[in-house]
């Protein structure tokens, strides 16, 4: 059972890092290697909220905010002339991450931060006791994945997307905004990133380099699932339940890698990773 | 990317004292710092600079070493080996400093000790580390595996601990801290449930805690590196409802205190805590208080031992009469200081015998000394020296 668990919650946490990235990678094609910073960016948002004696909850909120508007400031800044050479663009994000890291570290300082938790305790499950936090996790990553599909599926914005994503130029042809849509795709990417922030900081540690270690293991993700929402969950599953099962059976030391690796396997037996089309 | 920061700050306190009744003639004595004030150790850095400026302000105040005055030369090292061979070429050849004296990774250590030798400098290490590191050349007064382990053990196991579960971060310290720890409790009569390690960079404990949780361990000890990582492990052991007694071989007093409620009920091994209860140390905290004000870092179990490094290298120089290298080690091993840890003596094969103090943390962050075990012996390092 604890391990069902542990598959289905490390799932969920790999598909809520993820995710920033994947809204932004999937429909704009950039690689945005600021991520890590975009995740470290949502952390000192809870850090700064709940220092001024704000609930952590609102954290939440907050992130989401304040990731909106530095993504749309980074689209409009850095990212807009980049869109038709990508490799400037990694570039770009990469430098931009790194500047972000430097300035959290001139603010803040190297010390880690050690804001309150969201939620402590533990659920009796089935006999198990298991961390009541990693449930929620559980609870919100399939929250953040409908809202994926019926914001994809069912609103104006989704269609936009769906339509720059197929084919850019004649989305423009037929008199479509794609530069908004462009905006508004950098600005949600950016802030659910920031959000997936402060849903680490309970788990992990807060300090100005935080977001790298989450970095590759979404990247990966990303890379294999193109854009495809439900290929994504899939692979966070898949890759999560790997990860846990040769940590539990194998070797801690092994398992911390066999995202990167499977996913380098795959892309190379099968180019086109979870994704169908 | 590299800040090379350099300090000139004893000749300047030199000055400022030189109205005093004080002989502060002749060539200053220069005291080489290599620290990691940039990469992992930037984070306790500052409070081992601070401890050797209120050393050497003190030591000046009182008429220096031998009449001359002293000063200290910090070199960012940047945590590494890398950074270690520059900061040790500079002072050892550049600066030819009389004497190194600081605490560093076990990596910049290994790196700098060729450079120590070649150079036929006297080395204080104030860190404490895994142990085994043998040099002519090199003193050590931080403690080792032998000395902070068996405190912990005996309470854990006094209070009814008989299957203990290992987790360790995957390097040198950590493994070395762990491997002694297993051969420790297995001498005891404990057992041992499981040993798990996650590399350095690593975040995600979660298989290690279920992993934990079914071995039906009846206590936990861990040995991380420094930092994130402990911070990271700690906040999911709690997450996870772990109750049972928890030991970590690698927190500060400083850690602990900021990570709040997920500290309560840690053990804590050290041969310094900001609470022990001597003159010494009350003068010391005092002394640092007066100097630094708002800004003074919390001492540590690594600014302490910098300290009184710098005290027993001031000892070992009076008592050879000059500073040159060869009567310098002679008389490292027969000289003591009595600091705030305690009478300090490098007399074991290097190393120092020390008072390991016990420290449970409080609900408030506080750490209160449970009990300590006077003078652990460091055990056989170097038994070629």
């Amino acid at each position: 059972m604890a391990l069902l668990l542990d598959i289905a919650t490390t799932a969920a946490l790999l598909f809520i890092v993820a995710a920033g990235l994947f809204v932004i990678f999937g429909v704009l094609k950039i690689i945005n290697f600021a991520h890590a910073a975009w995740l470290t960016i949502g952390a000192y948002t809870t850090v700064l909220a709940t220092g001024m004696g704000l609930d952590p909850w609102l954290s939440l909120p907050l992130a989401l905010l304040v990731g909106g508007l530095l993504g749309a400031l980074t689209e409009v800044a850095i990212v807009r002339p980049l869109y038709r050479r990508p490799l400037d663009a990694i570039l770009a994000t990469w430098g931009l991450g790194v500047v972000i890291v430097q300035l959290i570290t001139l603010g803040f300082g190297r010390d880690m931060q050690m804001p309150p938790a969201l939620m402590g305790g533990t659920v009796n499950m089935l006999g198990t006791p298991y961390s009541s936090y990693r449930l929620f996790l559980l609870a919100a990553a399939v929250v953040l994945g409908v809202v994926f599909v019926l914001v994809l599926e069912r609103t104006r914005l989704g269609l936009n997307a769906q339509a720059v994503i197929m084919n850019e130029t004649l989305a423009r042809a037929l008199g479509m905004n794609t530069g908004r849509v462009r905006m508004i795709t950098f600005m949600l990417g950016s802030a659910i990133a920031a959000v997936a922030g402060v849903l680490l900081t309970p788990l992990s540690s807060v300090d100005p380099s935080m977001g790298i270690s989450w970095l590759i293991g979404a990247f990966m993700l990303v890379m294999v699932s193109g854009t495809s929402v439900a290929a994504l969950a899939l692979a966070c599953l898949c890759f999560g339940a790997a990860q846990v099962l040769v940590s539990t059976w194998v070797s801690p030391i092994l398992g911390s890698v066999t995202v990167a690796v499977l996913c380098a396997v795959m892309l190379r037996l099968h180019p086109k990773g979870f994704a169908r089309d | 990317m590299k800040t090379m920061k350099s300090i000139r700050f004893g000749l300047m306190m030199a000055t400022m004292f030189g109205g005093a009744a004080v002989a502060q003639d002749g060539e200053p004595i220069t005291i080489g710092i290599p620290v990691g004030l940039s990469g992992a150790n930037s984070v306790v850095a500052p409070a081992v600079v601070q401890s050797s400026e209120l050393a050497v302000e003190q030591i000046n105040a009182a008429g220096g070493i031998l009449g001359r005055p002293v000063a200290i030369q910090v070199v960012d090292d940047g945590s590494g080996a890398t950074g270690a061979q520059s900061a040790f070429n500079t002072l050892v050849f550049q600066d030819d400093v009389d004497v190194l004296i600081s605490m560093e990774t076990s990596a910049a250590r290994n790196a700098g000790l060729p450079i120590v030798e070649e150079g036929e400098k006297p080395y204080i290490y104030t860190s404490f580390y895994e142990g085994r590191s043998c040099s002519p050349n090199m003193f050590v007064n931080g403690w080792v595996p032998e000395q902070q382990v068996p405190p912990v053990v005996e309470k854990l196991m006094a209070d009814g601990a008989r299957r203990f579960f290992l987790i360790g971060s995957d390097y040198a310290f950590g493994r070395g801290m762990l491997e002694f720890s297993r051969q420790y409790i297995e001498s005891k009569g404990g057992e041992i449930a499981g040993e798990e390690y996650l590399p350095m960079d690593g975040s995600d404990w979660t298989a290690i805690i279920s992993n934990l949780r079914g071995s039906g361990a009846d206590a936990v000890i861990t040995s991380t590196a420094g930092g994130a990582p402990n911070v990271t492990l700690t906040k999911q052991l709690r997450a996870a409802g772990n109750a049972i007694p928890y030991a970590n071989l690698a927190v500060d007093e400083g850690t602990a205190k900021a990570m709040g409620a997920d500290a309560t009920g840690i053990l804590i091994s050290a041969s310094y805590l900001t609470g022990i209860d001597n003159p010494e140390n009350k003068a010391f905290i005092e002394a640092m208080t007066a100097k630094f004000g708002a800004d003074m870092r919390t001492p540590n179990d690594l600014s302490v031992p910098q300290y009184e490094a710098i005290y027993l290298y001031k000892a070992a120089v009076e008592k050879a009469g000059s500073t040159e290298t060869d009567a310098v080690l002679a008389a490292l091993p027969q000289v003591s200081f009595k600091g705030p840890r305690g009478e300090i003596a490098m007399s074991r094969q290097h190393h120092a015998p020390l008072t390991m103090y016990l420290g449970e943390v409080q609900a408030d962050g506080s750490v209160k000394i449970v009990t300590h075990l006077p003078d652990v012996d460091p055990g056989a390092q170097c038994p070629d020296l």
